[in-house]
């Protein structure tokens, strides 16, 4: 069964061949991407969430932007900005802001960490099933490029009033987006390729 | 590749059901029908599988209702207000993007009326189109229809970015006298703007474009 592929978009049916590094396989009838040629394996995914992990406490524990103004200054991180959010009832956009660029990478971080570190062992860990499917619905919500774009918006709006600068948060989040583009934006499906493995070493 | 190179014979094309087949939209895995059980739980990932998604139309008609509602005091209402030495002001997004233009700064008006008026506004069209179709069975423009709904799928969360920018800005300009800046309901409008549509283009199943009357 595993050499079966079905479309997402349009629900053709298709033979899988192997994949070549560089190959993309596309639907015949609608071009949806069907596979892709997955190169990364246990270790070097492990060695991506660990780098995440680390771009992200650093994009959490520095000032991304900073202003500086005859001896008074501000920073800010994307908290600062979920807290600038919290006025009264305005605090829902809080929530909206700290769940997609806080809470969802974070989740998304620690658990590929969880999986990937037992898979490593050769073992399936535990909540292996919803972990992944939690992972599968989260995928969407994860906003961290959408961060980096606003805080460079917000760089040029500011700059117009006021001597702003990027602190070293940015790089860490431009770090962060290219490294969870680089885990399939933590998608499982392109995991679950690991599964066969760690499964028979339950056994 | 798959199966048949380009410049061969088109091989027939057919959908899972006629093969005894159905794809668990969790993990990616081709099942057999006739194993699943009575709780429809795939083999692999244990989420449950559907042959289309349940109420999927209704979903995402009921979502793009209320992002259209939303999408109105998300565009009247202000969405931040400033306080400086040239006084008090509140701004809208259409505002925002207009102090842009006139700056000078034209490029960044446009990423902003891009991602926040235009992508919610392309989406409405978009996802109703998809949605008259799919309920008249048509079979007009099948492809480009689905590379619509992955378009919208796609796009969908950049509209986050004007809430990002607000956000920052209230969070750095904390300057008392020489000014300030700090959020109105007009954001929590936008933020749910984006949270529905994309609970909307996520509802839509896109195989429904494929489908045809039995």
């Amino acid at each position: 069964m595993s050499t079966i592929l079905i479309c997402r978009d349009c629900d053709t049916v298709y033979r899988a061949i192997p994949l070549r590094r560089g190959d993309v396989a596309l639907c015949r009838r609608c071009d949806a991407v069907l596979a892709r040629y997955f190169g990364a394996n246990v270790d070097s995914g492990l060695a991506l969430v660990c780098a995440a992990a680390i771009f992200f406490a650093i994009a959490n524990l520095t000032p991304i932007l900073g202003i500086d103004i005859g001896g008074m200054q501000t920073r800010a991180n994307i908290w600062f900005a979920v807290r600038s959010l919290q006025q009264g009832w305005i605090s829902i956009a809080a929530l909206g802001l700290a769940i997609t660029t806080f809470f969802i990478p974070a989740a998304q971080i620690a658990l590929l960490f969880w999986v990937l570190l037992f898979a490593r062992v050769g073992h399936r860990p535990p909540g292996f099933g919803p972990i992944m499917r939690l992972l599968h619905r989260m995928r969407p919500w994860s906003m961290t490029e959408v961060f980096l774009l606003g805080a460079l918006v917000a760089i040029v709006k500011l700059a117009n009033w006021v001597p702003v600068t990027a602190g070293a948060g940015i790089w860490a989040i431009a770090a962060l987006t290219t490294v969870l583009a680089l885990l399939g934006r933590c998608d499982p499906e392109s995991w679950w390729s690991i599964a066969p493995a760690v499964k028979t070493c339950r056994s | 590749m798959v199966d048949c190179p380009r410049g061969q014979d088109m091989p027939v094309l057919r959908q899972s059901f006629e093969l005894g087949l159905v794809l668990c939209r969790t993990c990616g895995l081709a099942v057999s029908r006739a194993s699943l059980g009575v709780d429809r739980r795939c083999p692999r990932c244990q989420g449950r599988i559907e042959q289309r998604t349940p109420f999927s139309t209704e979903m995402t008609l009921a979502w793009l209702i209320a992002g259209i509602v939303f999408y109105v005091p998300a565009n009247l209402l202000p969405v931040m207000h400033t306080r400086g030495l040239l006084g008090e002001a509140d701004s809208t997004i259409l505002g925002g993007i207009l102090e842009f233009w006139r700056s000078g700064d034209w490029d960044i008006a446009l990423l902003i009326f891009i991602a926040s008026v235009a992508v919610p506004f392309t989406k409405f069209i978009a996802i109703g189109l998809l949605l008259i179709t799919v309920r008249k069975n048509s079979r007009w423009e099948q492809h480009q229809r689905t590379a619509l709904y992955r378009i919208v799928e796609f796009i969908g969360y950049w509209s986050m970015l004007d809430v990002i920018v607000v956000a920052l800005t209230a969070a750095l300009m904390q300057f008392q006298a020489l000014g300030a800046a700090e959020p109105r309901p007009g954001i929590a409008f936008f933020c749910a703007v984006v949270v529905v549509t994309m609970l909307s283009a996520l509802s839509f199943d896109a195989r429904l474009i494929w489908d045809r009357p039995a």
